[in-house]
Order: C-alpha cells, then sequence, then structure tokens
C-alpha cells in the first residue's frame, strides 16, 4: 500500500502524551495538596481570630501556646489510647475470625457478604447506632445486662466517665474488626499449603505452625492493614461525635475533635493552624517511621 | 512491499548499550532472519524498526522514507508477538479485525478482509471463538491473521514460535515460509532458533552482543563462516573445535597436541603460508567425520577412535571421541556404532574444515 | 477444630456482627411511642414506614440525592483522571519515583488539617453549599486511592497487548479506551465501589463544607441529636435510607469488593 503522501511525524501531542495524562490529577491534588499547607503555614504565623483579623506576623506565639495547651496534649493522649486499644482488638479479632472461616465452610460466601456491612455503613451511622444500643433505657445492652443483674442497670454509657470509652470502642471494633478479617481471610488463603502440609508431616504443633510459618507469610498483608487502620484511628472523628461528642466535657475528645472546636466553634483561626500543622508533622513522622520499618522488615 | 535500510543505529538501555552500530539493507520482499543469543540486541533491533522504541543514534528507512520520528500506527507495518497478544475479551474475528477498525476502514469491507485472512491460515471455523478456548497453535494463527489482515508493506515477527511446542513448532515453521511465498512481503523474523533460521530465511543476518556478526544467506554462513562464532553457532550439533599448530615445515598439516599430524589439501596452501608454525583453531563439522570405508578420497584423513558416548537418533548415530585430546562428536550411521568403548576408523573430510585464528577469531580458511 | 462447632461459631460471629444493623433497622420501622417503650421490644409489633413518611414530607429525604450526586459524580471523576494518571505512572514512569511518592503521600494527609483553609478558600470562591465544592474536594480526596489501586491493575496488563494495538493503528488514546479499560475492568470496579463507600459515608468535609442546600445525608442524621433527646425515629429512618443503597451496591458487586480489599494490600 503506497503512501500517499510522507509519513505523519510524531508531534508535540504525541510526544508528550503522558504529560497530558497525569496533568489534571496533579492539577486537583495541587488545589487540595499544596495550597492547604501554604495557607496553614501562613496563616499559623499570624494573629488571626474571631475578633481580631490581624493578619500580622506575630512570630512563634502560637507555637509556643501550642506547647501548654493542656487540652491539646490530651486530645492526644485520647487519641492515642484510642488507636493502642481498638487497634490490636481488631486485629487479633479479626485474625481470629479469619482463622476460623479460612478452612473448608460450607457457605462461607454467605458469611463473608454478610459480614462485610458493619465495615460499609457511615461511621456516623455505626455512631448513631451504637448510641441506640447504649441508651440507658431503651437500649438493649442495658436490657441484657439486666437480666444477668435481674435488676435494672440503667448505665449512662455516653456520660459516665468510667463507660465512655468502653463506648467508643465498642462501635469503633464492631465496625472495622470485619475489614481486618477480610483482608487477612485473603493474606491467610494465600498461605503456601505445601509448606502447612510439610509441618503437619514433621509433627510442629498448631501453635507452632501459626508463628513459624502462618504469621511471617501474612505479615506484610497485616502490616499494611495496621498502617492503614492506624491512620484511621489517629484521625478519628465521626464516631466519636455520634456518640459523645467529644464529651462529657472534653474527656473523649480526639485531636480531630480537638481541631475541629478551635477552628470551627472558637474560630481562633491562627492557632488552628498551627495545630493542624502540627498534626500533619506528627503523622508524617510516625507514617515514615512507620514505613522505613515495614521496608526493613521485608 | 518496502524495503528496509538502517544505518548506524545505536540504542542504549540506561548503561547498557544494546545495540552497537548496525547498518542493514534489506531489499523489499525477502524474509530476513535476526538471529541471536539472548541478549544479543535482535528483539531491541526490531521493536526499533517497529517503533516501539526510539533510536539513539542512527537512521532507520522504509521504503525510502525516514521513520525515527514517525508513530509505529503511521509506518504501514505489521507484527507479531511472542505471546501472542491477542485480546482475551474479543472473539477471534473481532481480534483480526481490530487494526482494521481502529483505522476505520468501512463495515463492509472488514468482512471479506478477516475472511480471506482466516482461511489462508486455516482458522475460518474458529472466528466465533474466544481466546481462552484456543490451543497455541490455533492462537499462534489467529495472531498471523491479524498481522497479514492489513495488507501492510513490512512484517515484523518476534520469537513468534518460542511458546509453542516442537511438533507443532515444526509445522508453523513451514506455514509461515508458506505465507511468505504467497504474499511475498518483506518480513524480519526474530529467533534465537538457528534452525528457524536455517531453514526459513532467505537471508540471516547473526547478531552478537548488539552488533551483526555475519549477514548473508543461509547456506553461506553455514559453509564460509566469517568468524568462529558464526561456524559455532550454525549447524546442530555444533562446529567441533580443536586448538592445533599449523606444522613449520614439510606437507601442510596440522599438529595436534598428541603429536599426531592431520594433513590439508594443497588447494589451502595459499591462505596458511603466512601461518607456518603458528597455533590455529581446527574447526570440524559432525556430518564431515564419518566412518572410514575402503579407499579414502582425496583429502581425507584417516583417525582411529574410541568411542566415549553413544547417542542415537533414529536415522543417525552421534559418537563422541577424543582428537589430540579435544572432545569430538561425529555423525555417524544409526547402526555403525552401538556401544560405547568400540573403536572404529573414521574419515575427516579435510576439505571443509574450517581454519581459524585463535586470536582474532576470524576465519582464515 | 470440628466443622460443626466451627459452623456455629461462625454463624454465632456473624450473628453478633449484624444485631446492631438488624436493631437500627427495627428501630426505623417502629413508631415513636413503641421506640420509648419500657422494656425496649426486640421487634416492632407491626411494620410501619411512618418515621420515612415523615422523612419524605419534610423534604429531608433530598439528604439521600445529594448524597448520590456527590458521591457519584465524585467517583466517575476521580476513576476517570485517576485511571490515566495511572496508566502514565504504570507505563511511561511519568515523574518516577518522586511523583508517585507525592502522590500516595496525600492519601495520608489528616482530613482535619485540610478542612480549615479549604473552607476558607471555598467561602472566597463561594463554593461553600454548592455541588462542585464539595465533588471537587472528594475528588480530591479519592484520586491518591484511585491511583495507586489502577496502577497495580494496569500493571498487570501484557505490554503486548497496547503495543500491538498501537503497531495496529490505535492512537494512545484508543489503546487506553479499546485495550487498558477492558483489560482491567475487574479492578475498575472494586475501585470504583470503594470510592464511592468512601464518598457515600463522608461526614467531616461534609459537615464543614454544607450548610443547607447540599446536605448529605450524614450530616442530616446529626441534625436530629438533640441536646437533651434525639429523634432516634428520625435518626434511624435516614441512616436506613442512607445506607440501604450502599447495601444494595455492595450485594449485587460482592465478589468485586472482596477481591478489592484483598488485592488492595496484596498491592501495597
Amino acid at each position: 500500500m503506497a503512501q500517499a503522501s510522507a509519513p505523519r511525524q510524531a508531534d508535540f501531542a504525541d510526544r508528550n502524551f503522558k504529560y497530558f495524562l497525569v496533568g489534571p490529577s496533579i492539577f486537583v491534588l495541587l488545589i487540595i495538596g499544596i495550597f492547604p499547607l501554604v495557607y496553614l503555614l501562613v496563616v499559623s504565623f499570624q494573629g488571626m481570630t474571631m475578633t481580631e483579623t490581624d493578619t500580622g506576623f506575630v512570630g512563634l506565639r502560637n507555637y509556643a501556646h501550642l506547647f501548654h495547651d493542656k487540652r491539646l496534649w490530651e486530645a492526644l493522649l485520647h487519641t492515642v489510647i484510642f488507636t493502642a486499644i481498638a487497634l490490636p482488638l481488631e486485629l487479633v479479632l479479626g485474625l481470629a475470625m479469619a482463622q476460623l472461616f479460612v478452612d473448608r465452610l460450607p457457605g462461607r460466601a454467605v458469611f463473608v457478604a454478610l459480614l462485610v456491612l458493619p465495615v460499609v455503613v457511615s461511621p456516623i451511622v455505626s455512631g448513631s447506632t451504637w448510641s441506640l444500643l447504649f441508651d440507658n433505657r431503651f437500649g438493649p445492652i442495658n436490657q441484657i445486662i439486666g437480666w444477668f443483674a435481674g435488676r435494672e442497670v440503667p448505665l449512662l454509657w455516653t456520660i459516665n466517665p468510667s463507660l465512655v470509652y468502653p463506648a467508643i470502642l465498642a462501635a469503633e471494633v464492631w465496625q472495622w474488626t470485619p475489614f481486618m478479617f477480610l483482608l487477612l481471610l485473603a493474606a491467610l488463603a494465600n498461605v503456601d499449603k505445601s509448606q502447612l502440609e510439610a509441618a503437619a508431616i514433621d509433627g510442629a504443633s498448631w501453635w507452632r505452625t501459626f508463628f513459624r510459618i502462618v504469621l511471617p507469610a501474612i505479615w506484610p498483608v497485616m502490616a499494611v492493614a495496621i498502617l492503614i487502620r492506624g491512620l484511621d484511628l489517629f484521625r478519628l472523628f465521626d464516631i466519636v461525635w455520634a456518640l459523645t461528642k467529644g464529651g462529657p466535657g472534653t474527656m473523649t475528645e480526639t485531636i480531630s475533635i480537638f481541631t475541629y472546636v478551635k477552628g470551627f466553634q472558637q474560630f481562633e483561626t491562627s492557632y488552628t493552624a498551627a495545630v493542624a500543622l502540627l498534626i500533619i508533622v506528627l503523622l508524617s513522622v510516625v507514617v515514615f517511621a512507620a514505613l522505613k520499618r515495614v521496608a526493613l522488615a521485608r | 512491499m518496502a524495503d528496509l535500510k538502517i544505518t548506524g543505529l545505536h540504542k542504549y538501555y540506561g548503561s547498557v548499550h544494546a545495540v552497537k552500530g548496525v547498518d542493514l539493507e534489506i531489499p523489499a520482499g525477502e524474509f530476513t532472519v535476526l538471529v541471536g543469543q539472548s541478549g544479543c540486541g535482535k528483539s531491541t533491533l526490531l521493536r526499533t524498526i517497529a517503533g516501539l522504541e526510539d533510536a539513539d543514534q542512527g537512521n532507520i528507512e522504509i521504503g525510502g522514507e525516514l521513520m525515527n520520528h514517525v508513530l509505529p500506527r503511521d509506518r504501514d507495518i505489521a507484527m507479531v508477538f511472542q505471546n501472542y497478544a491477542l485480546y482475551p475479551y474479543m472473539t477471534v474475528f473481532e481480534n483480526i479485525a481490530f487494526g482494521l477498525r481502529a483505522r476505520k476502514t468501512p463495515a463492509a469491507e472488514i468482512a471479506p478482509k478477516v475472511r480471506r485472512a482466516a482461511q489462508m491460515l486455516a482458522i475460518e471455523p474458529l472466528l466465533e471463538r474466544y481466546p481462552r478456548q484456543l490451543s497455541g497453535g490455533q492462537l499462534q494463527r489467529v495472531a498471523i491473521g491479524r498481522a497479514i489482515v492489513r495488507n501492510a508493506r513490512l512484517y515484523l515477527f518476534d520469537e513468534p514460535l518460542s511458546n509453542l511446542d516442537a511438533q507443532l513448532r515444526d509445522e508453523m515453521r513451514g506455514e509461515i515460509k508458506r505465507l511468505h511465498q504467497e504474499l511475498g512481503k518483506t518480513m524480519i523474523y526474530v529467533t534465537h532458533d538457528q534452525i528457524e533460521a536455517m531453514t526459513m530465511a532467505d537471508r540471516i543476518v547473526l547478531l552478537r552482543d548488539g552488533k551483526i556478526e555475519q549477514a548473508g544467506a543461509p547456506l553461506d554462513l553455514y559453509e564460509r563462516p566469517a568468524t568462529r562464532y558464526v561456524a559455532g553457532f550454525l549447524g546442530s550439533p555444533a562446529m567441533n573445535f580443536v586448538p592445533t599448530r599449523l606444522q613449520d615445515g614439510g606437507a601442510l598439516a596440522v599438529q595436534l597436541a598428541d603429536g599426531g599430524l592431520l594433513a590439508l589439501p594443497a588447494s589451502r596452501q595459499g591462505k596458511l603460508e603466512g601461518r607456518r608454525g603458528q597455533e590455529i583453531t581446527l574447526g570440524v563439522r559432525p556430518e564431515h567425520i564419518t566412518r572410514a570405508s575402503g579407499e579414502l578420497r582425496q583429502g581425507l584423513v584417516r583417525h582411529t577412535a574410541l568411542i566415549e558416548l553413544v547417542q542415537p537418533t533414529g536415522s543417525r548415530t552421534y559418537a563422541t571421541f577424543r582428537l589430540g585430546g579435544a572432545e569430538m562428536v561425529a555423525e555417524l550411521q544409526a547402526h555403525d556404532v552401538s556401544q560405547p568403548g568400540e573403536t572404529i576408523e573414521l574419515a575427516i573430510d579435510m576439505n571443509r574444515v574450517v581454519l581459524i585464528d585463535p586470536a582474532t577469531e576470524l576465519v582464515v580458511s | 477444630m470440628r466443622l460443626s462447632l466451627r459452623l456455629g461459631a461462625a454463624v454465632a460471629i456473624t450473628l453478633f456482627f449484624l444485631f446492631p444493623i438488624y436493631w437500627l433497622f427495627m428501630i426505623s420501622f417502629k413508631t415513636p411511642d413503641e421506640i420509648f417503650s419500657y422494656p425496649p421490644k426486640w421487634y416492632p409489633s407491626h411494620l410501619q414506614l411512618g418515621n420515612y413518611a415523615v422523612l419524605f414530607k419534610d423534604g429531608d429525604a433530598i439528604a439521600v440525592w445529594h448524597s448520590l450526586v456527590v458521591a457519584g459524580g465524585s467517583t466517575l471523576i476521580a476513576m476517570f483522571l485517576g485511571t490515566i494518571c495511572a496508566y502514565s505512572l504504570a507505563r511511561f514512569k511519568t515523574g518516577g519515583e518522586h511523583l508517585a511518592n507525592w502522590i500516595i503521600s496525600q492519601r495520608m494527609v489528616p482530613p482535619i488539617a485540610v478542612v480549615f483553609p479549604i473552607f476558607l478558600l471555598y467561602v472566597w470562591l463561594g463554593w461553600v453549599d454548592t455541588y462542585v465544592g464539595v465533588i471537587l474536594l472528594y475528588t480530591a480526596f479519592n484520586l491518591p486511592y484511585v491511583i495507586w489501586m489502577m496502577r497495580g491493575y494496569i500493571l498487570d496488563i501484557p505490554l503486548a497487548l497496547e503495543e500491538s494495538a498501537l503497531v495496529d493503528g490505535c492512537t494512545r488514546w484508543q489503546v487506553i479506551w479499546r485495550v487498558v479499560f477492558p483489560m482491567c475492568r475487574a479492578g475498575l470496579f472494586a475501585t470504583a465501589i470503594f470510592t464511592f463507600v468512601f464518598a457515600w459515608n463522608e461526614f467531616l468535609f461534609a459537615l464543614v463544607l454544607t450548610r443547607t442546600e447540599v446536605v448529605t445525608y450524614t450530616v442530616q442524621v446529626t441534625f436530629y441529636f438533640g441536646g437533651q433527646s434525639n429523634f432516634w425515629a428520625k435518626i434511624s429512618a435516614m441512616s436506613v435510607l442512607g445506607t440501604l443503597p450502599i447495601f444494595i451496591v455492595v450485594a449485587f458487586m460482592q465478589r468485586y469488593l472482596v477481591r478489592g480489599i484483598s488485592l488492595g494490600a496484596v498491592k501495597g
């Protein structure tokens, strides 16, 4: 087939095609990624509050205030407590469930389909639902406790300082254990069967097999799961907001709730910016360290 | 169809110099095979011709037009890939028609073209099936069908038969050669299999380490290799090599390590005069070592050998023995030798040996 | 462990996890009087849709529609932009390690840190309480996930398929449409479902960026929280209205979802 004219040379659009593909995404991400950071950086050094719109440079005043703000550090503590309890719980329970389901089980697909449901519910709905369940007079939980105790037990789960943490943790663990479960189920299913069989022939006990063969094999998935869930727990907001709004007082205030209050209820613009930057820095450090550890472990 | 001309082609992958200055001219309508070991640059060269890679230096001309900055789709070429590259979510018909549709060929023309291509490759009954339902050989035919349906001016084949088992490969070799005869298009075929190269090529281009070692008609390369590498590459089983020394004075002959002498025919004298007394590598193909019977012709020398290994193939038997300490393989009739440990009288055809300078690896005679 | 024992445990565990959901649905069908009856009954005496009727009559149910527009819109945009970006990263390694790492790091950004400046920006742009504003934000937040996941899926597609298409006459765009998208269809579905669910259930940004016009169902639910008492009837009905669509989507796309979660971890 003869060419009627000279063959078409590759033009600007062809050569730079790959940039056109990433362009729009980067543009959108920049709006969300760069602009807020720049803004926070600038504003945190200013003196803006609800009353003062002073955009003058106030040096490190906001940052100094950070270190003395008891409420902020308590909020961080609360967040850490939530994470430190919920994450291992979800992990262990999820793993136990996965181990239960991984071997041949009739109707497993149905079970898995049903167990997905808590994960896809909104955390607000989850918090609201557990709020319902924990209701001191009309909730089934107090009712069930009452059956065992033989009398009425109108526990104020969302107000009693001793009970708020368990209440929030219950909602959180209920919602996210299935997430761990699904992840770990897939990971367990991919463990090399021949290794397990060899261990069985060698006479290894169940525990030994589990710790020496299974755990190392699923560790990569587990690490990712821990990272994702850990990050999400650090940002905990919705569930706590639905159950206690950070109360009673500021007892269950997470760092996210604290920041929200400071920014959108007390309108301390510049201070909030400083807090926000602190959060970003803290998170980056933690993630960086965690990724380093994971990379090393490989 | 079109001719292909490559001048001074260089291609780097990072710091690896994959193609080191290749000059190649392929006349229109020829079947050229690029052959060589893995990593010799043959696939890189093919992909650069296709436009899937950019040349770092040098020119590529197809049909006299410079192609360096032309996109693959505008080069009017067709390519068959090693792993078929068929779309699993399309029927065989759709796979073959894919290129035509992409070029906005009118719908009315597509069906007859596809059918004709399918007929040529005997896959018409498979047109409505999906790739997952086909065997390896059938998949390869579909891939070839997709290439020929577009009536391009240049066809590129990237090791298309590597994934097939030996029997299918034999079959497909003939099919592709017949296809070339029917279509008469310029075809460039990449393989590492020297049998494919020998049987299919109008011309072989043997590549080594990014450069052309030798190019020419198959029998030319086989009977008149330019270097030791070419001599050892073509032919199965490979050529035997034994280090020797040209006898200083007296008759023209090579001295073996154990002192034995093999006389060379006088016709070779001219090329070898200047090398008397020097070391030289002797190359002999197994088919030129046969059983001695009766009086030997001109140029054949006798050698008594102890057989170490016997490998029968049915039509021939390959026997391993030693010559001057070096291990050699002789190609004998099926029943000439039956057991290791037997002694046999061999005749080595010194008319056909090649002599190689051990330092430069070039064939001197 | 014996099969019957495991089966029993499996059933018990599943029932335990489903109980709260059951309770929520159940409450939504009770009349407000019944809800506040003591001791609480575990099933409604008769199923009535009065609570839902109220939501529709008051116009609150529109919140579900807002959620649909916002989640659907942002998912479509994020999937398209993200997938082509992922293609560029996968095939051309555009921007190298640096770009890829920066994109991943965007996923780790804590929303609470970003919501404030975004809010102020939106005030300035007049985008507060608009579809555009929320969709853009959700798109930006979902892009890193989409890019990350789709890059993995695209890397699994044999390169020869695309090269063959290029030689056969496809432009780069045609290659993406005709080869890449069909080949990673499963990955597209799984990622899209996740993205949609995330946007659908999102709360914090919706709380800050909506006022009255585009209130999504998650924010709408919190409107019913009182200082002293909560309107349980409305809370539960609204929650169900917002949760039911997701349950339906999940039911249909079940196999993609599970594959998506597990593959996401493996590829991570």
